[in-house]
């Protein structure tokens, strides 16, 4: 039973209608007591990093993600902006603390490169860690639709946790991060077709070993 | 002959459907099959192939599905399930028209040497007609009504008898890059959509007949809704992804241990005896090919030769050079079968072009007729009155160009 | 993906393409094309309901034909035709939509544009933008679905629509539409080289090197088409193999 947690900022329709069509039992987790039905969590988001922190506050999601997540360990995965606000604390705007579930922060493309056209749309190639289990039977470069201008930058560059990315201008961005039960996107699986579908089954499958 | 771009290692031109060439001039066809050729651990595959059907064996009726049409292909595919796995298959066959005598005796051997149920289903010719005349306009193909019907109606049989394995023969990156060995092919909606049904669902073929069929005459065309095949828990794959596909070895085994036989097919060297044996309109599908692209049926047959070795690329320029641009006696009854003359037909095909390639009608020389071609059924000929309405709706819908 | 109702049954909503916005032909079930698309690794799909301007205006089969298709396809998904309020855009993302495109609507009220794109993001407003090229050689908008001529041209309203904070541009040529004869190059490159958000160019394309033409002389970010795909055996992958062998880099891997 996959949970997918509704905070007020997401595209929640999509990772549903994708749940759904995969045949797999999913529900809405309208409120925090919701979290103990589920046996994995998707946590979506669209929009800007501090609205995103207050409403995980404003509805008491945090600590109930916490115990599901880091004391129950149950499989969570995050997309787009739901990645993001699992850094230590992001820039956009003001400086605002995340979960804290990485050793990251999450700032502007731009602060890296003020070359690259943000916000950053469309298909991008991505490089994938081809030991994830979250990624197996799909190409170690796949294709993968993202909308970003903000991204998780670690404080190592090749910190392990970071499950795959990709370059522009020369520059690396994270796209994929894992530890332990968590696992997370900055692109959007379920808009990127047949291989968002796969990583998608994979989600749905991966035991992760804790 | 014309100049069109060919991969350096085989004999396929640009104007291929999905081919592309890398630095070296290689298609990635070519690419394709080095791959399936070093890169795939089969005996992996042939353990992971024989698990997975002991998940489906006596577990019902019948242990899977074959859908068949009697040449090579699924000839092998039937004898390695039943003679190699010992299952119990149930043989379903869609029935395009235009089966050929040989094939009949073929298929009746073969039920008979393995001992098979089977399943033969024949559509309305009426309506067959109708869109065969259809999917020419539109695609430059008229065998839409083969290629949705022989994909669907099988997945209709399996829904109906609850088998929830079907086991189909080569996949399809063998010839094209829809897909490639690196991933699993499922023989579902999604391929269904890619490319066997020509961009058109039985439902789009309904709006652009304009009235000319009822709904419920195209539901053998049409593909199970997912829900359906879910219901099954189907499981719809090609054995070729399990094990390599080596055309002439297993044409050797089903010749020795069925009797299989092959035949003369027109306009392709006689030593390819067991390409496309079944279908009598098959040279008028491969000469829309060669109208259209360029190249046709020995380009093929010459590539593969070349990929496993058997043929140098020289050798198989000389069979293309000798073998293609010929005009098959069969077109006549395709003529009569749509109402067509053979000018509207040329004028028809030439609008399907696929740059760069142009049509010379002029080099085109006189193909010869195959032993059987005189038993092949005329019967059923479309009434030119149906035609020319079928081709108003055309043109009206076409608008300008 | 053009839809509206069908001349047989007015409320069974069919694919339709168009010729220069004037001739309709009715290609098949939105839905059905709209998987095809997606199995044959379309990156988008860009629906718009004629029926405001040429039929019986149904915003209900509109909703229907989103909510299906969000269930079936994976990929984002833009929604036009009958876009005229920040309520209307709340509806359509609710009912499975990533993104609106608006066209009458903001040329009637610019100011929709700017709180839309305030309230949604950038990302999410499509700024759809038609013109025609007049026999002075002169290029007008027009709304309304070709009908309402304005008096500035696509750069010019590309520029403002940009300004006011249009994430993307949809720039459709109504005298090169369904014709095959290609895209109106000069056009759109004059208005991707003078705007930075995406142009999808759109409008002429019968051939895979128009498409191409359309990336490597138009520098667009986007090639649309809908009747290139209705009357020869082309598919999208077909299309991409001949565009990237052109060299423009475009997923090919599926």
């Amino acid at each position: 039973m996959i949970g997918i947690v509704d905070y007020g900022m997401g595209n929640l329709l999509s990772v549903k209608n994708i749940l759904d069509y995969l045949g797999e039992d999913n529900f809405v987790c309208h409120d925090p007591g919701d979290l103990a039905r589920a046996d994995r969590i998707i946590l979506p988001g669209i929009g800007g990093f501090p609205d995103c922190v207050r409403a995980l506050h404003e509805n008491g999601f945090v600590a109930a993600l916490n115990e599901a997540v880091l004391t129950q360990k149950k499989p969570i995965m995050g997309i787009c902006l739901g990645m993001q606000v699992m850094a230590r604390c992001g820039h956009e705007f003001e400086k605002v603390a995340g979960l804290g579930w990485f050793d990251a922060e999450v700032v502007n493309i731009n602060t890296v490169n003020d070359r690259i056209k943000i916000p950053n749309v469309g298909w991008e190639e991505i490089q994938l860690n081809k030991n994830s289990p979250l990624f197996k039977r799909l190409p170690a470069k796949s294709d993968f639709y993202l909308v970003h201008s903000f991204f998780m930058k670690f404080d190592d560059d090749n910190a392990p946790e970071i499950d795959a990315s990709y370059e522009v201008e020369g520059v690396k961005i994270t796209a994929a991060v894992r530890k332990g039960n968590i696992f997370a996107t900055q692109f959007h699986p379920e808009k990127s077709s047949d291989l968002g579908m796969t990583i998608m089954e994979n989600f749905i499958d991966w035991q992760p070993a804790i | 002959m014309e100049n069109l771009i060919r991969c350096t290692k085989c004999v396929l031109p640009e104007t291929h459907e999905t081919i592309m060439f890398d630095d070296a001039g290689a298609c990635n066809i070519c690419r394709n099959v080095e791959y399936k050729q070093t890169q795939i651990n089969w005996d992996e595959k042939k353990l992971e192939f024989d698990e997975l059907i002991e998940d489906y064996r006596g577990k019902g009726d019948y242990d899977c599905l074959v859908p068949f049409s009697g040449g090579k292909d699924s000839v092998w595919t039937l004898y390695y399930l039943v003679k190699v796995c010992k299952l119990k298959p149930l043989v379903v066959r869609f029935d395009h028209g235009f089966l050929r005598p040989n094939l009949d005796e073929n298929t009746k051997r073969i039920q008979r040497e393995l001992g098979v149920d089977f399943h033969h289903f024949t559509p309305n010719w009426k309506v067959a007609q109708k869109l065969m005349l259809q999917s020419f306009l539109e695609k430059g193909d008229f065998c839409w009504h083969c290629h949705t019907g022989i994909f669907s109606y099988p997945m209709w049989v399996a829904i109906r008898y609850n088998i929830p394995l079907i086991v189909w023969g080569e996949p399809s990156s063998e010839y094209t890059a829809y897909y490639d060995y690196e991933q699993e092919e499922e023989v579902d909606e999604k391929r269904f959509n890619r490319y066997v049904n020509l961009g058109i669902n039985a439902e789009d073929m309904y709006y652009r007949l304009n009235g000319l069929v009822d709904k419920r005459d195209l539901l053998p065309y049409s593909y199970p809704p997912l829900s359906e095949l879910r219901r099954i828990k189907y499981r719809s794959i090609c054995l070729g992804s399990y094990i390599p596909w080596d055309v002439k070895k297993q044409v050797e085994i089903i010749k020795d241990e069925l009797g299989w036989q092959g035949d003369t097919v027109e306009n392709v060297p006689e030593q390819y005896d067991y390409e496309k044996i079944e279908c009598y309109m098959q040279g008028v599908r491969d000469y829309i090919k060669y109208i259209k692209r360029g190249y046709t049926r020995p380009s093929h047959l010459a590539s593969i030769d070349i990929r496993n070795s058997r043929l140098s690329r020289d050798e198989g320029m000389d069979l293309v050079e000798e073998y293609e641009g010929k005009r098959p006696p069969s077109l006549d009854l395709f003529l009569d079968f749509v109402g067509l003359s053979e000018e509207e037909f040329l004028q028809i095909a030439k609008s399907h072009m696929v740059s760069p390639h142009v049509h010379d009608q002029d080099a085109i020389q006189d193909g010869k007729k195959l032993h059987d071609f005189d038993e092949w059924s005329r019967d059923g000929a479309m009434d030119r009155a149906d035609t020319l309405k079928q081709l108003e709706n055309w043109h009206k819908r076409k608008m300008t160009v | 993906m053009q839809f509206l109702g069908s001349r047989n049954d007015p409320d069974d909503f069919v694919l339709v393409t168009t010729v220069n916005f004037e001739k309709i032909v009715e290609m098949g079930n939105p839905i059905s094309q709209a998987k095809i698309f997606q199995a044959q690794m379309a990156d988008e799909l860009i629906f718009i309901d004629l029926s405001v301007y040429k039929g019986e205006y149904q915003r209900a089969a509109s909703l229907e034909i989103l909510d299906k298709a969000a269930r079936n396809i994976f990929l984002p998904l833009t929604i036009g035709g009958g876009v005229g309020s920040v309520e209307d855009i709340r509806t359509f993302l609710n009912h499975g939509a990533d993104k609106v495109a608006i066209n009458t609507k903001i040329i009637e009220n610019p100011d929709l544009l700017r709180k839309a794109s305030l309230k949604f993001g950038a990302s999410t407003v499509v700024a759809s933008i038609d013109y025609r090229v007049e026999l002075d050689g002169n290029r007008y908008v027009y709304s309304q679905a070709g009908q309402a001529k304005q008096s500035f041209s696509p750069l010019e309203w590309a520029q403002e629509c940009e300004k006011l904070g249009a994430g993307e541009i949809l720039l459709t040529c109504i005298n090169n539409d369904g014709l095959r004869e290609g895209l109106d190059i000069p056009t759109i490159r004059e208005v991707s080289d003078a705007v930075n958000i995406p142009v999808i160019a759109a409008g002429g394309c019968g051939l895979a090197r128009h498409f191409s033409e359309g990336f490597t002389e138009g520098n667009a970010d986007a090639v649309s088409a809908g009747t290139f795909f209705c009357f020869q055996d082309q598919n999208i992958m077909q299309t991409r193999s001949h565009v990237h062998n052109a060299g423009v880099n475009v997923r090919i891997r599926t």
